[in-house]
């Protein structure tokens, strides 16, 4: 369909190549204060995320709102520099397992870190320049959320679809014209479209304009955030089929971003499951779906409308989504688990988010001097709060896993120290084929 | 384009918009067709005739309709030129600040950081100093002519649209379309030429049409108080000379020229205003 670019470019999708790899990614955001802007603190929008996406694959990336999906997203649209690791675009198996024992080593050798530089020069999105990039840039295209604020309102359909084939110089004049035509024909748009402004499309139509200007170059890779998100259910439908049709036809590859499981489960072939800037859970779209290994997991498809409860006990979500600046110890999902065990990562942050929740009894806290995250002492205003807080952490008002962590509970006047068993933070173990999780319990 | 004549319309529904176009439309006719309108003066058409044998006539004299100065100026001939000079005056002094401002402007709010800065600080130093007792201490130094008029109100004026165009540009250098084309791959510049320069220029274009008429009001308020030349064809000039009469119930000279710095003054705060109301970024992104 695209006659002038396909003679030039290699087949692409073999079987050899990977299209995405992203590696121990992390972006943080300073936290600035006061008048001289210094920074107090970060917060880890993204904390240490690995995948890969294979070419023709769809990729759905889920969780809440605000962990970390966007961010992501935008270090692999390159529009964002990543603070760690990095996203690397373009490696064959080979080149990618040569990465993976390169990365997997702590002390390099010389010769070990230049063979990295030099893959990292060619590969990492952040570090490319020249043709690399060039390449890149045509390879990955972004299909953003609100279609009204993606869309220069100031430019034309046509030039707006146009303009990637402007900027690679593949076209021009006439020709442009018809590009741009056969584009929103795919997309289900017409010729009697070209000369109008972005403000006078309804929503859906405004994101198929986005999604033609994505396909313009002929991409590999699509990044949607949410590209359904902000349209009217039955819109929703068929912007989802368009995108699967899409697929088909161009053995596209897919970073499908949302916050709604049932919007991916019968387009990606694996989910990676968020939570707090880091993976909870990783694996094949059926056994996500059927086999989640995850709590956190069982409580989105619990959350998820049209999900059958093919699991009784699925737990609901409830309590406060952490603050990405402070993420909990441990199980960085412990604080609203329904099934935490002592060894989730219990913390003297724990105890004071306890008081927030209690009415009165935050105000009483005068200070906490923190030896660990996992011990402190927390002063109170007089010995009746310090001596009520001690009596609560015994009380059955406190999660039993909780109180099972907490090894040492002192009371001194108007002071308590709380002492809870240090855990390092959980990591992904494997749970079957391509299937990783972060969580102590083992519920194959 | 849909869009201009949409903009058109809206314009033509508001009746004090429809007055201030009014205002401009005559005001702008007679600078343009003032050669047509007046045998122009030789060999400098700005500078007043003079009619040493009509002295302070009054309104209605034969070839002085409008009467004459108590130095033989013909206040139609004043009142005509002097159209003509207020337009070359806000059009240059209009065209250069909004040149500066935006290209200040722009770089502050485009790249940030160590020179948004220096850039804004030095625009804070300019807004902190009122714009009439600014242009005037310029002038005065400066010297009295029409150039260093323009000169001084350049020198102020620009400030204005520096910190327009560089909230506006921050504001909307955030917006997704901007993101769209850098994944594109296109260059900064042309990021800044067609996505956030069209998009931040509207407060500017508003701001243009109210200083049009700004700047001859403060142009003529430096002129009357004798910081431009003598002898030419400008309201303020005239309102000056006439002022002396006054007294004597010669009410004419002053008047005249008075009442157009007036209308013209009104005429671009009356457009000006409704292009406010219409070209508002929140009730546009509401359409
Ligand atoms: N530019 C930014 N500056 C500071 N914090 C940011 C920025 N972008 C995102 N964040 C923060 O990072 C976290 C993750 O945000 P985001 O990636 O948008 O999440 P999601 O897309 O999953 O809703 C949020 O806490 C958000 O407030
Ligand atoms: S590790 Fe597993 S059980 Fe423990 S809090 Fe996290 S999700 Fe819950
Ligand atoms: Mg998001």
């Amino acid at each position: 369909m695209t006659a002038a670019g396909d003679t030039a470019r290699p087949p692409r999708g073999s079987r050899d190549e990977v299209v995405l790899a992203v590696r121990d990614l992390g972006k943080y955001f300073p936290i600035r204060e006061g008048a001289l802007q210094k920074v107090v603190g970060h917060i880890k929008a993204v904390d240490g995320v690995s995948f890969d996406i294979a070419p023709g694959q769809t990729v759905g990336l889920v969780g809440e709102s605000g962990c970390g999906k966007t961010t992501l997203g935008r270090c692999v649209a390159g529009l964002s520099e990543p603070t760690n690791g990095g996203v690397y675009f373009g490696l064959e198996t080979a080149t990618k397992e040569r990465l993976d024992s390169l990365l997997s080593v702590t002390e390099r050798t010389a010769s070990q870190e230049s063979e990295l530089e030099q893959l990292d020069n060619r590969h990492r999105v952040d570090r490319m320049n020249g043709d690399a990039w060039r390449r890149y840039r045509r390879n990955c295209q972004v299909v953003f959320q609100e279609s009204f604020a993606s869309l220069n309102p100031r430019q034309l359909v046509k030039d707006i679809v146009g303009r990637p084939l402007r900027v690679h110089r593949e076209a021009s004049g006439s020709q442009l014209t018809e590009r741009v035509v056969e584009l929103l024909a795919q997309v289900g748009l017409g010729r009697q479209h070209l000369y109008r402004f972005p403000h006078q499309f309804s929503g859906g139509q405004r994101q198929r304009i986005s999604i033609a200007r994505a396909l313009a170059l002929d991409p590999e890779l699509v990044i949607l955030d949410e590209p359904t998100s902000a349209l009217d259910v039955s819109v929703q439908a068929q912007i989802l089929n368009l995108l699967h049709e899409l697929q088909q036809e161009r053995h596209l590859a897919y970073l499908f971003i949302t916050h709604d499981l049932s919007v991916v489960r019968h387009m990606a072939d694996r989910i990676v499951v968020m939570y707090v800037g880091r993976v909870a859970e990783a694996g094949p779209t059926e056994v996500i779906f059927d086999r989640p290994q995850h709590p956190y997991t069982e409580a989105l498809l619990a959350s998820s409308p049209d999900v059958d409860a093919h699991t009784v006990d699925l737990q609901a979500l409830e309590g406060a989504i952490p603050d990405p600046a402070l993420p909990p110890q441990g199980c960085r999902f412990h604080t609203r688990c329904a099934v935490a065990t002592p060894t989730c990562g219990w913390e003297v942050d724990d105890v004071v988010r306890w008081l927030e929740d209690v009415e009165g009894t935050f105000d009483t806290l005068r200070g906490v001097t923190r030896m660990s995250p996992f011990d402190a002492w927390l002063s109170f205003e007089d010995e009746a709060a310090a001596a009520s807080l001690a009596a609560t952490l015994r009380s059955e008002a406190i999660p039993q896993a909780m109180r099972t962590a907490l090894e040492e509970l002192t009371v001194d006047a108007r002071r308590v120290r709380v002492r809870f068993t240090p855990v390092d933070e959980v990591q992904l173990t494997v749970r079957g084929s391509e299937h990783v999780a972060a969580c102590v319990l083992d519920r194959a | 384009m849909r869009r201009v004549g949409e903009l058109i319309g809206a314009l033509l529904k508001n009746p004090t918009t429809v007055a201030g176009l009014t205002f401009i439309i005559l005001l702008l006719g007679m600078a343009i067709l003032a050669p047509l309108l007046t045998e122009p003066n030789t060999p400098d058409a700005y500078q007043m005739p003079r009619d040493w044998g009509a002295i302070a006539v009054p309104p209605g004299s034969p070839g002085h309709i409008l009467g004459t100065t108590n130095v033989g100026g013909d206040v139609l001939y004043g009142v005509i030129w002097g159209a003509r000079t207020s337009l070359r005056l806000s059009v240059i002094v209009v065209s250069l600040t909004v040149v500066v401002g935006v290209t200040v402007g722009s770089i502050a709010g485009f790249r940030g950081g160590r020179i948004d800065e220096i850039l804004m600080r030095i625009v804070d130093v300019f807004l902190s100093i009122p714009e009439l007792i600014f242009a005037l201490a310029i002038a005065a130094v400066l010297g009295p002519s029409f150039r260093n008029i323009i000169l001084a109100l350049a020198v102020v004026f620009w400030v204005k649209y520096a910190r327009i165009m560089r909230a506006q540009i921050i504001h909307v250098k955030e917006n997704e379309y901007v993101d769209a084309a850098r994944v594109i791959g296109d260059s900064p510049w042309r990021i800044y030429l067609k996505d956030v320069l069209p998009n931040s220029i509207t407060p500017v274009v508003v701001q243009a049409t109210l200083d049009m008429g700004n700047i001859v009001l403060v142009g003529a308020t430096l002129s009357f108080i004798g910081l431009s030349e003598a002898g030419i064809a400008e309201w303020g000039v005239l309102v000056s000379e006439g002022q002396a009469g006054i007294s004597a119930g010669r009410w004419w000279a002053s008047t005249f020229p008075g009442l157009m710095v007036f209308l013209w003054a009104l005429g671009f705060n009356l457009f000006g205003d409704g292009l406010r109301d219409i070209l508002d970024p929140r009730t546009e992104s509401s359409r």
